[in-house]
């Protein structure tokens, strides 16, 4: 070694000093090559995308709209004309099976959504602040992980529902704006404000879990003496490494959430009839199971193979983002 | 060890106290005045008087502050009154007491189940790791964990009654030991024995790569051996860890399996009075099942150093 290459600790070629003609591999692309091996998480994320495509733009595909009733086909058997059958209503239960996907999908990308922001922040600045606001925070997540989840959803859903349709009430008699009269809309925010208060804890540990173990990591300490900023640690290397884990737990949330959403709407406190919902169909469908099978077990069959497509992925993704579980 | 368990329970009445203030804050302020429910809910066209209203109010003591009422509804737990449902006037104890055998049962029996099924299954994976077997136990516990139990009940019943024709329809009990409790069981037990699969299989992969289960194998023990005296014990630890989660799921799937099947069990009792809008039975009904699974947690607390002394000396050089 008698010529010391030229240290540039800006420069990205650093990584790639002794290793040219070797192609990078990075960590996302090893992932994913993992998660192409394991045959059941692409089974999973081939439904899922169905599932996707088909709550974006089932609703034009169908035949009948899922609203629409017709009295002289009540009750028919599954037919070429009826793919599922019709329910006592005469509505076309595949055309209301899909519109039900569009309803399970917004409320698993929403609550998802706002759980994950709330556990990044609130993990965060228990993980950076650290200290007494830590333990307080730690004390919380604790303290709602140990409610029954269900329960506790379904209390803050059905306490929260007379303030919001007063006060959604007292703004459509002030403005006389249309939003403010369509009931749906309520439903769907006092389902997202329930579900994702009760989802949060989860990230915000994890969050703060992988801010604090990352931080104390060789490789972290090396950027540090090699005179990297802050936000360049940050982004480069602290952020994408806490990433995983996040990402299997939102996995895994997306379909939880689904099944939470099913479940409200089976329980009668969720979204309300006559938009359709996977739930209300099952609990319809529980009434007359006995004459009218079909009605019970297409909704109950769609959505049991969904949440099970959701379970595969997240269990994919765990193995393939999480490299101390490498076998 | 007593002081172990003594700050494990200290610890452990203030997060109580917490979680009932928040649910009480909720009904507080979510659902409104009480007095005005029972009026709106009084049959035919009653002309309410709002100065008798006022009356009544004072006489119950509900236009006192909200910290004095949660105070005295705190008061009244500790002497073991929960209050009467707003509904049907009656005690809300007595209300519970005639539901909670039924979940009760139909949950001890499900626990069996999962223990009798899951660890098992979790130890063959793991002994098997990487092959068939395991292959087929992990997706299988993947697949139960997923199914929510008012899609897996609903379905088995159409299979079994209606397929197979080999069973009566199972709504309603007859207690635990007729054929009408043999699927919500079954059900009940599915979600928790994925986690239990779960648990063991992780647990037995990571004993199987310790150095003594070498040094017995090398010493010439029979596999049967050492799976039983040397990688069964210390599997325990981490399953019972889990107890809160397993409780969490139980108590969500008994309410949605009741519902199912029509027991007149706990769970049946919160969907009924979610419906009705009946705050001090629902109050009490999370306030049980919070109890519980804060009970199971501090069992894993009080269990674990006796499973596990290691883990004690280390948290309390770290308390120090």
């Amino acid at each position: 070694m008698s010529s010391v290459p030229e240290f540039h600790p800006a420069d990205d070629q650093l990584s790639l000093v002794g290793l040219e003609g070797h192609e990078p591999s990075s960590l996302w692309r090893d992932a994913l090559d993992r998660l192409k091996a394991n045959k059941l998480a692409v089974a999973g994320i081939i439904i899922i995308c169905i599932l996707f495509f088909v709550a974006t733009f089932g609703p034009y595909l169908t035949p009948y709209d899922f609203l629409s009733q017709d009295l002289s086909e009540r009750n028919q058997p599954p037919s070429s004309s009826h793919w599922l059958g019709t329910d006592d209503l005469g509505r076309d239960v595949f055309s209301r099976v899909i519109y039900g996907a569009r309803t399970a999908t917004i409320v698993a990308l929403s609550v998802t959504g706002i759980s994950v922001l709330i556990g990044v922040v609130v993990g965060a600045i228990a993980g950076y602040v650290g200290g007494r606001v830590d333990s307080a925070i730690v004390w919380l997540t604790d303290i709602t992980m140990s409610i029954p989840s269900l329960l506790l959803a379904v209390v803050i859903n059905i306490s929260l529902k007379t303030p919001v349709t007063n006060w959604m009430d007292d703004m459509y008699l002030k403005t006389h704006n249309p939003i403010f009269r369509e009931t749906i809309w309520a439903d769907f925010v006092l389902v997202f404000g329930a579900l994702a208060l009760i989802m949060w804890p989860p990230y915000a540990r994890l969050i703060r879990g992988q801010i604090l173990s990352i931080r104390n990591e060789n490789f972290v300490l090396a950027a540090r003496a090699l005179g990297l900023s802050n936000r360049r640690i940050l982004l480069r290397y602290i952020i994408p490494n806490a990433l995983g884990p996040v990402i299997v737990q939102a996995s895994a949330g997306l379909g939880q959430a689904m099944v939470l959403e099913s479940a409200f709407s089976f329980l009668g406190v969720g979204v309300r009839p006559p938009t359709p919902s996977w739930g209300n169909m099952i609990k319809d469908g529980l009434r007359v199971w006995r004459h009218y099978s079909y009605l019970l077990a297409a909704p109950a069959a769609v959505l049991g193979i969904v949440t099970v497509a959701f379970s595969f992925l997240g269990d994919g993704l765990n193995d393939a983002l999480n490299p101390k579980g490498w076998r | 060890m007593g002081r172990y368990l003594i700050s494990r329970f200290l610890k452990w009445i203030p997060s109580a106290v917490i979680v009932l203030l928040l649910v009480y804050a909720l009904a507080f302020y979510g659902a409104g005045d009480p007095i005005k429910l029972i009026f709106l809910r009084a049959p035919g066209d009653v002309v309410w008087d709002p100065k008798q209203i006022e009356i009544l109010r004072e006489s119950v003591g509900l236009d006192r502050p909200f910290l004095i009422q949660f105070g005295d509804y705190l008061w009244h737990i500790l002497h073991g009154n929960l209050g009467n449902s707003i509904i049907t006037n009656r005690p809300v104890n007595d209300i519970i007491a005639a539901a909670a055998p039924v979940s009760l049962q139909i949950g001890l029996a499900a626990t069996v189940l999962m223990a009798i099924g899951g660890i098992p299954l979790g130890v063959l994976a793991a002994l098997n790791q990487n092959t068939w077997l395991d292959n087929i136990i992990v997706a299988f516990s993947l697949f139960i964990w997923a199914v929510p139990v008012y899609v897996a009940g609903p379905l088995l019943m159409v299979f079994l009654v209606l397929g197979l024709d080999v069973m009566q329809v199972p709504y309603g009990w007859d207690g635990l030991f007729s054929s009408k409790a043999i699927i919500p069981v079954l059900v009940l037990a599915l979600n928790p024995l994925a986690l239990v699969i779960r648990q063991t299989r992780s647990a037995v992969i990571e004993v199987l790569s310790k150095d003594y289960i070498r040094t017995a194998y090398a010493k010439g023990i029979p596999r049967r051996v050492v799976v039983f005296r040397h990688i069964l014990r210390p599997v325990l630890t981490p399953v019972i860890t889990t107890l809160g989660l397993i409780m969490i799921t139980m108590i969500n799937g008994a309410i949605l399996v009741e519902t199912v099947f029509g027991m007149p069990g706990l769970g049946r009792l919160t969907v009924s009075s979610i419906i009705d809008v009946d705050y001090p039975v629902i109050l009490a009904i999370t306030l049980i099942g919070t109890f519980l699974v804060m009970a199971s947690n501090l069992l894993v607390d009080l269990v674990n150093p006796i499973l596990d002394p290691r883990a004690v000396r280390a948290q309390s050089k770290e308390g120090s």
